[in-house]
């Protein structure tokens, strides 16, 4: 009797130890078990707790492995991600620069390329072209020259100060300063025609010191791409 | 309407003055409205010394007419600088008549010339114009005429009175009955006017959105050569005022500017840079016989020729800077003329030839100036920051000029003396590029 009562409590021990809140109905089943059979019962219960500690660690492995897999998911998608990345980029880039590398006017037009600055100002009665203006005149006409189909018009334009005919012959005289200086780098005369507006097509409408800077210019305008004709 | 130059794009209308306008076709708007905005303004600003005493009594029955006589008669005097309009006083009815004037009385109120007349309305509809120019201390007529004429010449016969009294006193022909051609900028337009000398009867013989310059009378007032930019660049025709026709004289390659007739009408000087820089060359009213004049690596342009045929000035910067050059018509014996300052531009030879109007760049002013061609003095005719394209009238005693007032161009006009000073303002956006016709006698 004594040993039955000592297996009670140690059953009882190892299922409140082993199974926290451990409800009355889960006390009564213990008890009808152990009026069924003590040894069975402490046999079953062993088992049992096995089996839970089993599942237990069945689970937590898989909580781990869940988590490792989500890791390993995330790192998947991220390392997806970082490879997509490179192909949405050069996508989108290439269709840029593919455009760019064969399309002139698209060339033109990109800020970062000094193709896209077309102006080039002068001092009052100069038609010299100033060295901060010799770049661009070299990057047009080298490009030019790598596009001999490109044809450009230079519009020389004038201050409104002086002559309207002397401005005229100024502006002409601007304009043809700049078709030489291209053509010394070896653009096809034919590639590049002329026309002077004198004073007469003023882009800055005032009358100072900063409208007249303004209207000092020759323009570089490419036909068919800035202009229809 | 048959035009030399492309006439289905160009229409062509004949308006109630007789005036022919032609303009291209896809621009035929606000024909009306846009002459009438751009009627001129003639505002007197200075007065001349030694001015003549003159009375101008209202012609009897003018008050029946529509435009009254005696007030633009009265109007081109003053406008002239040279005469004192003196008030016509109280004493009625006024004479119109020689055997009606009291000379005493005239002469005690310091009238030494006294002009009336009458203005009768005929039975067939035309209308009679009498005037009488008397001198009151010898009490005697100076000049008296009767005209007939239709009703739409009242303005222009008031003109030629005024012309007659001007040269009786002065002993210079008047240019009241002339005509100017200057450009009307309007947003988006310009347009090429011709109007009577004093402003009135303003008509545009060319409209374009893109700019009108140098507009050139020929010496017998029938043509007008220009530049246009109509083809977006530089390109000159000459207009027929009579028929509204017009044909290209120059569009070489490169700038074709400055148009200059040679005093008989027959050929035109005209700048061209087809071979390089802007060089003089001549060439036929046609078109045809184009020679080159001038022979620099410089800027050459502004023809004006002498009244003589023998000389032409034009604007070079041979010399490093733009100064004005005279050299004979067959492009000898070059010479410098000017060398105050490093920007002298625009020299127009005076009708008479003894001097030259050009514009003289001094102290960052553009200033209008004048060269005696015997004593080679200078002498600045204006102080305005921004003056450009002289013309003189074809008596020389004004010179019309283009300037800019309160950021808008306007036109004016000084004496050759400096004394007299007149403002001409438009309702245009811009008025600018005046040219003087020439006298009536001429056409």
């Amino acid at each position: 009797m004594k040993q039955i009562f000592i297996a009670v409590c140690a059953a009882l021990l190892v299922a409140g130890c082993s199974s926290k809140g451990t409800t009355t109905q889960g006390k009564a089943a213990i008890e009808q078990r152990s009026v069924a059979d003590q040894n069975q019962q402490a046999t079953a219960d062993e088992a049992a707790k096995q089996a839970r500690i089993q599942q237990e660690q069945e689970q937590l492995k898989q909580q781990v492995e869940e988590q490792k897999r989500r890791q390993e998911e995330e790192a998947r998608k991220t390392a997806a991600a970082e490879a997509e990345k490179p192909v949405v980029k050069p996508l989108a880039d290439t269709s840029m620069t593919g455009k760019a590398l064969t399309d002139p006017a698209s060339m033109l037009k990109d800020p970062a390329s000094p193709l896209s600055k077309r102006s080039i100002y002068y001092d009052f009665d100069a038609y010299n072209i100033k060295e901060e203006f010799q770049h661009l005149v070299e990057a047009h006409g080298k490009f030019l020259l790598e596009h001999k189909d490109l044809k450009v018009r230079i519009e020389g334009n004038c201050d409104e100060r002086g002559s309207r005919e002397y401005n005229l012959a100024l502006g002409q005289r601007r304009a043809d300063s700049v078709k030489k200086a291209m053509t010394l780098l070896g653009v096809t005369p034919k590639q590049i025609q002329t026309v002077s507006f004198g004073a007469e097509k003023p882009k800055a409408p005032g009358h100072d010191e900063e409208a007249w800077a303004e209207n000092r210019r020759s323009d570089i305008v490419y036909i068919g791409i800035d202009t229809q004709h | 309407m048959k035009s030399t130059l492309s006439p289905d794009r160009w229409r062509c209308t004949r308006n109630q003055n007789g005036w022919l306008w032609c303009i291209p076709a896809g621009l035929l708007l606000c024909l009306f409205a846009a002459t009438a905005r751009a009627q001129l303004t003639i505002e007197i600003i200075g007065g001349g010394a030694d001015q003549i005493p003159i009375t101008v009594l209202p012609l009897a029955d003018e008050d029946n007419f529509q435009q009254r006589i005696s007030q633009i008669v009265s109007a081109d005097l003053a406008r002239s600088g040279r005469f004192r309009l003196q008030e016509i006083g109280s004493v009625r009815p006024l004479p119109s008549e020689p055997s009606e004037v009291n000379y005493r009385y005239w002469k005690n109120r310091g009238s030494q010339t006294l002009v009336i007349g009458r203005v009768i309305q005929r039975p067939d509809g035309k209308v009679e114009v009498r005037f009488r120019m008397l001198d009151t201390a010898k009490e005697a007529q100076a000049v008296g005429y009767a005209y007939t004429i239709v009703m739409p010449q009242m303005r222009a016969i008031a003109h030629k009175i005024s012309d007659i009294i001007y040269e009786k006193l002065t002993g210079e022909p008047g240019v009241f009955s002339t005509r100017i051609a200057y450009v009307a900028r309007f947003p988006q337009r310009f347009e090429l006017h011709v109007a009577d000398a004093d402003g009135v009867n303003s008509q545009f013989i060319l409209a374009h959105n893109e700019p009108i310059i140098s507009p050139a009378w020929s010496p017998d007032g029938t043509r007008i050569a220009y530049v246009s930019f109509e083809q977006r660049r530089s390109i000159i025709f000459v207009h027929n005022l009579v028929d509204g026709t017009r044909r290209v004289l120059a569009a070489y390659e490169g700038i074709n500017s400055a148009p200059a007739w040679t005093p008989d009408g027959k050929r035109l000087a005209i700048a061209l840079s087809k071979d390089g820089v802007s060089q003089i060359y001549m060439i036929d009213a046609d078109g045809n016989g184009l020679t080159r004049l001038t022979n620099s690596n410089a800027i050459d342009t502004e023809p004006s020729f002498a009244p003589d045929g023998k000389y032409i000035l034009f604007t070079s910067d041979r010399g490093g800077s733009p100064q004005i050059y005279r050299m004979s018509v067959s492009g000898n014996n070059i010479e410098r003329m000017t060398f105050e300052g490093n920007y002298n531009v625009t020299p127009r030879y005076s009708p008479d030839g003894k001097s030259f109007a050009f514009i003289q760049r001094i102290q960052g002013r553009y200033s209008l100036a004048l060269m005696d061609l015997t004593t080679r003095q200078t002498q600045i005719l204006t102080d305005s920051p921004l003056d450009g394209s002289p013309a003189f009238a074809p008596n020389g005693r004004l010179i019309l000029y283009a300037s800019i007032v309160g950021g808008h161009g306007i036109l004016a006009a000084v004496s050759s003396d400096g004394r007299i000073k007149q403002k001409i303002t438009s309702s245009a956006q811009d008025v600018r590029e005046p040219a003087w016709g020439p006298l009536a006698g001429n056409r």
